[in-house]
Parts: structure tokens; C-alpha cells; sequence
């Protein structure tokens, strides 16, 4: 397909540039959140503290795009598609990005001043957990960046997997504090960053659901998703 | 389709009609040709009452002879010969039995450049109900005014009606020919590009009028806008060297449209 | 001397030549007039205009030969516009545009240069002999008619040709026919440039003198024609004749009556062209 050159395309183009760097960054700051964790490193930390600012402004960025396009161009169709996909997604890798740096602060702080012990991430499936959701922030950005619907499934079947391991995490954190009295903190932090990987599991399938709405002009967030199951 | 809606023949002079119809406009595989030139292949369409259909494609893909099917101004041109059936209003109009004259008056034109007659904006009007044989001035009068006023051009002129018509600015020369088609009361509307040749403030006036006028008329625009489609229109048909190549809501064909051709030409990728 | 005011200088040189060339005219011209004017307008009076002619230079008058004229002017008149612009319309508007019909028009158009003693030929045939309407004003305004027929209608085609092709159009699309839209509004649209064409055809009729001689106006006329069968003569014959005696009176006479003729000219043309103006207004281009 030939594309002509003007300007609705350039802008275009870039849109997807911008998109696909922060996609990278988000995925990148999330991955440094779980290593800085595991190993309770504060540099790392520091690292990813640092990078907030850039991953805002990105989103601002593409906020203000979207919105040049709209207003000048009109665009239609899958053109359309995109920008308003791009605007949701944009939003969705914020939240991602704010979870990390939520991480991070526990660490930074030092509220978390020592890494947990294996058998207490063991028993509450934590590394699996973690995992799991990174992977699903990857497959979707991979999806929407190869316009690929058939990767969607992944993360929606991975969205099953954080919502079983999600269910026991209460009573498991619950039974550790009572074997624990001592850690009852750092399990409770330790609860909430789990509940924090359950809402970035969230996030990842709305990102899913923007690929599916631009290249299948099917909206089905809200909706069971029988054809994009695994 | 086909076998829902038959032409019927009917005694004595009257041409043939539909029966069952409850589309003001349907075409059964239309075809024109200049001479050699095949410039519409095979084309079904059909428009409901009281609505806006918007007939969009690159230049010289045929919409233009294809919206002058309707009111049959294409017999003009001398090497001009069709196929297939073009029913309007329940009648088959391109049969032998058919008075152009008459086919005219229910199905208006207005064109891309206004072209008012060179007389005052009174005659401009008046002209149409003339030559059906009307003469009583007040009954002309009454109409002007009206024609004027539904083409929202009525304040703007009472005060003088037999001032020049070429004295006017383009939008208001635009609603004279709007006014002029209208004094005939016809049930359909035509429209070529009705506001390619004129300012933004003008154009978003004739889309106002577009507006209004489809409670009471069946309105074809062809448009190479793409935004004033969007705008303006209920369902669009996108046309492309001579076929249609999708017709449906403008709204779905604007956000998701079924033809790769479709998405191609509305998003701008046309080599 | 550099390109800018080589041009320039052609410029001047051009604009002194353009001048010379018409002030040569209009100087000439006017000595002409002067001249005529100086020899004649003395001899101008009442009994001139109403006298009829006599071999006596003193009692001679124009009478027949101005009121031949305007016989002969509006008899052509009625005759050449009623079927020139008929024909004109017909040629343009409704002939089909094929290789016979194109002929014909770049016929028509050299009819217009054929000189005017063969239509006198001609005229003397058919309506003098053939319809044997003798030497009469109707066969003389036949017979002009016939010589500015090719004017009026190629004037009436580029008049009708110069009304663009959307006002028929806009008249089809409301559902008008051929004939109402012609009439209607191509015609009235085409009035002014038809009318400028039937102006000039119509003066040169007005000064034509060899056709009427062939077909037989004599120069000696001493009645006033009644009626279009009567004999005649005409302003531009009567000075001729006038201008071939020896005695001077009789060239004074004759330059009396071509200021007659150039009055009757300025004026006619005035009237027309006045005319044209008040029907234009209401078609404002």
C-alpha cells in the first residue's frame, strides 16, 4: 500500500512513534519496579523516581496529538480508529507508570527495607504473579503495535490466571500475618503491591480491548469476550 | 430486490409504474455509456423519502451522470445511451411514454456554479411556475415568496425583488437557484456540488437550508467534501470508475467502513 | 541602452504611430464632412426635403428619394430580421451539429462577401421577373434582404453562441422546452449582441445603390411611392445621378443631399442603438 505523504500522515506517523516509545518505557519502568522489589534496591528505585516526570510528560504528549489530529484532519475510519485508541491506551500506560513508581516509593522510603523471604512470595504466588502481569503489559503492547488480535487472547487468558491467584491472596496474606506477627507491615505493603499487580492486569486488558476496537472496529470492553478467549 | 418491485403497465397513455414502492428512487442495474466510454456499470440503488444521500468519489468515477439519471439531463449529450431501469417516484422514467417536462418539475436540479437567468430575482423564481401556464400574479407573487423563504433567502431580498439577480453574491445567487428549483414543488432534490464555488460562511448556509428542507423533500447531493458528507447526509454511496462500491449509513461507512476501497479513499491513501 | 528602455522606447514609438494613423482617418474625415457641409447646407431648406425632382436644379428636391429610403429601410427591415434571426436561431439551436450543418455555415459566412451587384442579378431574376414584381420597393428590399441576410445571421449565431450553455441548462432543469427556453431566455439574453448585428447590416442597406439600379430603381422618380408595388429611387441613387450633370447646381444639390443621407444614417443608427440600451438594462449582464 502506497502511502501518500501529507500531513494528516506525518502526524499519523508520529503519533505511532510516540506511542510505541512510551509503550516501551512503561514496560521498561514495570520491569525495573519488579527487580528493585526482589532485591530491595534503592538505586533502582531511585532510577525509576526519575523517570516520572519523562513518562508524564509522554503522556501529555500524545494527549496533545490526538487532539492536533481531531481538530485538524478529521480523520476516518481506522485513522480515526487509532487516535482514539491512542488516547485510551495513553491514559492506561500512565496508570501502569504510577503503579511502578508506587512501588518504587516503598522501597525509596525505605518502608520496604529488606527483601521478602522466598517461601512467604512462594506461598502467595507473588513471582508469578508479577510475572504474569508484565507479560500481559508486553503481549498487549505487541498486539497493538502489530495490529495482531490473535496475541489479545493471551492477555485475557492471562487475566484469568491474576484473577485466580488474585481471590486467595486476602486469606493468604490473612494466615501469614496470624504465623507472623512480627512482618504483619511488610505483608500488609506486600498485600497492596499485589493488589496493585491485579489492577495493572486490568490495565494491560483495556490496552487489549483499544487494539481490538482499532483493527477490528469492535468495541468489547464491558462485553464477554467469547471470540477473543483462548 | 428485484422481484418485489415490478413494473406494472398500465392502460391507455400513462407509463408503467412500481408496484409496492416504498423508495422515492431505485435503480435496477443501470449502465451508461458514451459511445464507446461504459461510465456506469451496473448500478442498484435506492433512496428513501425524506432523507439526505450523499454520493461521494474521485473526480470522474460517475457520480455526477449518475445523479443526472434522476432527472434524465444526461439525454443531452449525443452519444449518451442506458441500460437497466431508473424508477422515480413509482415510474420507470427513461420509458417511451414519459414526458421529460413533467419528470423535471418532481425532480429538481440545482448545479455547481449558480446560474441565475439574467433578470430579476422575481422572474428568476416565477420562471418555472411560467412556463407550466401560470399567469395570475397573485397567485406567482404568493409562491415567490415562499420558494424565497424556504430557501432562507427571503429577508435578504423582500425589499426589491426586481433587482438583478447577477447583482447578488455567490451563497445568495446559490439560494436563488435553490429557491427557483423549489417554486416547482418537487418531491426530490438534486444537488451537484452545490457548494464547491463558494466561501465557507455561504457553504455552511446551503448546509443549514440541506438541513431543513428534508422534512419536506428526498435530497441527493454529490459532494467531494467529505466533511459536509459527514455533515449533512443520512446514508452515502461512494463511488469509484463508474461502480458503487459500498452505500449504507454515513456514520458506519465513516467510522468502519466494509470496502478496503471505502477505507482507502475516505482516510486520503488514493495514489 | 539596456532591454527596459528598449522597450520603453517601443512603447512611444507605437503609441505616436497608433495616433498618427488615427488622426489621418479622423482628419480626413472631417475634411470630408466639413467640405460636404460648407458646399451644401446652404441649399437645405424645406422646399429641398419636399419638392420632388425636375431637370431644373433649383426646383429639384429629395422628397421621393428620402422617402424611397425609409420605404426601403423599413420594408428590409421587416423582411431581413424576421427571417435572418429565425434562421440564425434555428441554425444554432436546433440543427444537428453535422458536416452538412458546418458546411453551411462557413457558407453563410462567405455570402457575406459576394459583392452587391450580384444580388442585384440575382434579386432581378427571381422578384423582378420570375415573381414579377417589376422594378418595385418590394423587390428592392428583397433583394437587399437577401444581401444582409448572412450578416444577421452569423451575428445572431455568435450572439446566441456567446450566451452561456448553463442558463440553458438551469431553464431544462425546471422542466422548460426547447422552444420555451429559446424564447424565453436564451433569446432575450442574446438581444443585445443579435441587435448590434442587425444595426450594421441594416446601414449598409440603407447606402446600397448598385443592386437597386440592376434590379431596376430608376433615378428619375417624379411621384412619392404609396405603396411597397410602386416604383422608386433611393437618397444614394438620386445623388448619383445628380453628381454625373454638368451644371454646378446640381453638385450642390447632390452634396445637400448626402448631408440628408449621413443625417438620416446618424439618426436611424442613433435610434437603434438607443434602442439596444433600454432593452439591455433589463437584461443586466
Amino acid at each position: 500500500m502506497s502511502e501518500t505523504l501529507n500531513n494528516e500522515q506525518l502526524a499519523l506517523n508520529n503519533l505511532r512513534e510516540d506511542v510505541e516509545e512510551m509503550m516501551q518505557s512503561v514496560l521498561a519502568q514495570f520491569t525495573k519496579a519488579q527487580e528493585a522489589l526482589l532485591n530491595c534496591d534503592t538505586n533502582l528505585a531511585q532510577e525509576i523516581l526519575s523517570m516520572e516526570k519523562k513518562i508524564n510528560s509522554m503522556d501529555l504528549r500524545l494527549d496533545k496529538s490526538c487532539e492536533n489530529i481531531l481538530a485538524l484532519y478529521s480523520p476516518l475510519a481506522s485513522n480515526l480508529r487509532y487516535t482514539m485508541a491512542v488516547m485510551s491506551i495513553s491514559a492506561q500506560l500512565e496508570r501502569i507508570a504510577d503503579h511502578a513508581v508506587g512501588i518504587a516509593e516503598y522501597i525509596d522510603e525505605g518502608i520496604i527495607d529488606e527483601p521478602y523471604e522466598d517461601d512467604i512470595l512462594e506461598k502467595v504466588k507473588f513471582k508469578e504473579m508479577f510475572e504474569t502481569a508484565i507479560s500481559m503489559i508486553d503481549d498487549a503492547i505487541y498486539s497493538f503495535i502489530n495490529e495482531d488480535t490473535n496475541i489479545v487472547k493471551w492477555v485475557f487468558g492471562k487475566d484469568k490466571t491474576l484473577n485466580k491467584i488474585n481471590k486467595q491472596t486476602s486469606d493468604l496474606i490473612a494466615a501469614l500475618c496470624k504465623k507472623n506477627p512480627k512482618k504483619v507491615k511488610q505483608l500488609l505493603y506486600l498485600f497492596s503491591i499485589m493488589k496493585k499487580l491485579e489492577r495493572v492486569g486490568d490495565l494491560a486488558k483495556n490496552i487489549a480491548e483499544e487494539t481490538v476496537f482499532y483493527v477490528d472496529a469492535k468495541i468489547i470492553k464491558h462485553k464477554k469476550k467469547k471470540k477473543y478467549m483462548p | 430486490m428485484a422481484e418485489e418491485n415490478k413494473l406494472v403497465e398500465k392502460p391507455g397513455n400513462a407509463p408503467p409504474e412500481m408496484e409496492d414502492n416504498k423508495f422515492v428512487i431505485t435503480t435496477h442495474d443501470a449502465n451508461v455509456y458514451y459511445g464507446n466510454t461504459h461510465a456506469i456499470k451496473d448500478v442498484n440503488i435506492e433512496i428513501k423519502a425524506n432523507t439526505v444521500t450523499a454520493f461521494i468519489g474521485p473526480s470522474g468515477c460517475g457520480k455526477s451522470t449518475f445523479l443526472r439519471l434522476f432527472n434524465r439531463m444526461n439525454d443531452y449529450i449525443e452519444s449518451f445511451r442506458m441500460t437497466g431501469d431508473v424508477v422515480v417516484n413509482g415510474q420507470n422514467i427513461y420509458h417511451d411514454k414519459i414526458r421529460v417536462e413533467e419528470l423535471r418539475k418532481k425532480v429538481g436540479m440545482v448545479f455547481q456554479k449558480p446560474n441565475p437567468f439574467p433578470k430579476s430575482i422575481f422572474e428568476n423564481v416565477a420562471f418555472g411556475l411560467k412556463i407550466m401556464g401560470r399567469k395570475k400574479k397573485s397567485e406567482l407573487h404568493e409562491i415567490v415568496e415562499k420558494s424565497l423563504i424556504q430557501a432562507a433567502l427571503w429577508d435578504e431580498v423582500k425589499d426589491d425583488l426586481n433587482k438583478s439577480a447577477l447583482a447578488l453574491s455567490g451563497g445568495q445567487q446559490q439560494r436563488l437557484c435553490i429557491a427557483r428549483a423549489l417554486a416547482v414543488e418537487p418531491t426530490v432534490l438534486l444537488m451537484d456540488e452545490p457548494a464547491s464555488a463558494l466561501d465557507p460562511i455561504s457553504s455552511a448556509k446551503i448546509e443549514e437550508l440541506i438541513f431543513n428542507l428534508k422534512q419536506n423533500y428526498t435530497i441527493v447531493i454529490v459532494t467531494h467534501n467529505m466533511s459536509q458528507a459527514g455533515r449533512v447526509s443520512d446514508k452515502t454511496a461512494f463511488f469509484y470508475l463508474g461502480e458503487l462500491i459500498e452505500y449504507g449509513k454515513t456514520k458506519n461507512l465513516f467510522t468502519n467502513p466494509e470496502e478496503e476501497l471505502t477505507e482507502r479513499y475516505i482516510t486520503g491513501r488514493f495514489g | 541602452m539596456n532591454r527596459v528602455n528598449i522597450n520603453r522606447y517601443k512603447d512611444l514609438a507605437f503609441q505616436v504611430v497608433g495616433i498618427i494613423s488615427t488622426l489621418v482617418g479622423l482628419v480626413l474625415l472631417a475634411i470630408f464632412i466639413f467640405s460636404i457641409i460648407k458646399e451644401g447646407i446652404a441649399r437645405i431648406d424645406l422646399d429641398f426635403l419636399s419638392s420632388l425632382p425636375s431637370r431644373k436644379a433649383e426646383k429639384a428636391g429629395i422628397l421621393t428619394a428620402w422617402t424611397g429610403t425609409m420605404w426601403i429601410f423599413f420594408l428590409t427591415a421587416i423582411i431581413s430580421i424576421t427571417i435572418g434571426v429565425a434562421a440564425g436561431v434555428y441554425l444554432e439551436e436546433y440543427a444537428k451539429k453535422n458536416w452538412f450543418n458546418n458546411l453551411l455555415e462557413i457558407n453563410i459566412s462567405n455570402l457575406a462577401g459576394v459583392p452587391s451587384v450580384i444580388y442585384g442579378i440575382l434579386g432581378l431574376e427571381i422578384f423582378v421577373r420570375t415573381m414579377r414584381l417589376g422594378g418595385s420597393l418590394l423587390a428592392g428590399s428583397f433583394t437587399l434582404s437577401l444581401l444582409i441576410m448572412p450578416i444577421i445571421i452569423v451575428a445572431t449565431r455568435e450572439a446566441l453562441k456567446a450566451v452561456p450553455s448553463t442558463i440553458r441548462e438551469a431553464a431544462y432543469g425546471l422542466g422548460a422546452s426547447k422552444w420555451q427556453t429559446t424564447s424565453m431566455q436564451v433569446l432575450p439574453a442574446a438581444a443585445g449582441g443579435i441587435s448590434t448585428g442587425v444595426i450594421l447590416a441594416l446601414s449598409r442597406a440603407v447606402g446600397e445603390t448598385a443592386p437597386l439600379i440592376v434590379i431596376g430603381a430608376l433615378a428619375y422618380v417624379p411621384f412619392v411611392a404609396k405603396s411597397p408595388m410602386d416604383e422608386f429611387t433611393v437618397l444614394p441613387m438620386q445623388i448619383f445621378n445628380w453628381t454625373s450633370r454638368p451644371d454646378h447646381d446640381f453638385v450642390i444639390n447632390a452634396a445637400a443631399g448626402i448631408i440628408i443621407l449621413l443625417g438620416i444614417t446618424f439618426l436611424l443608427n442613433g435610434i437603434a442603438v438607443y434602442l439596444r440600451n433600454r432593452w439591455q438594462k433589463k437584461i443586466s449582464w
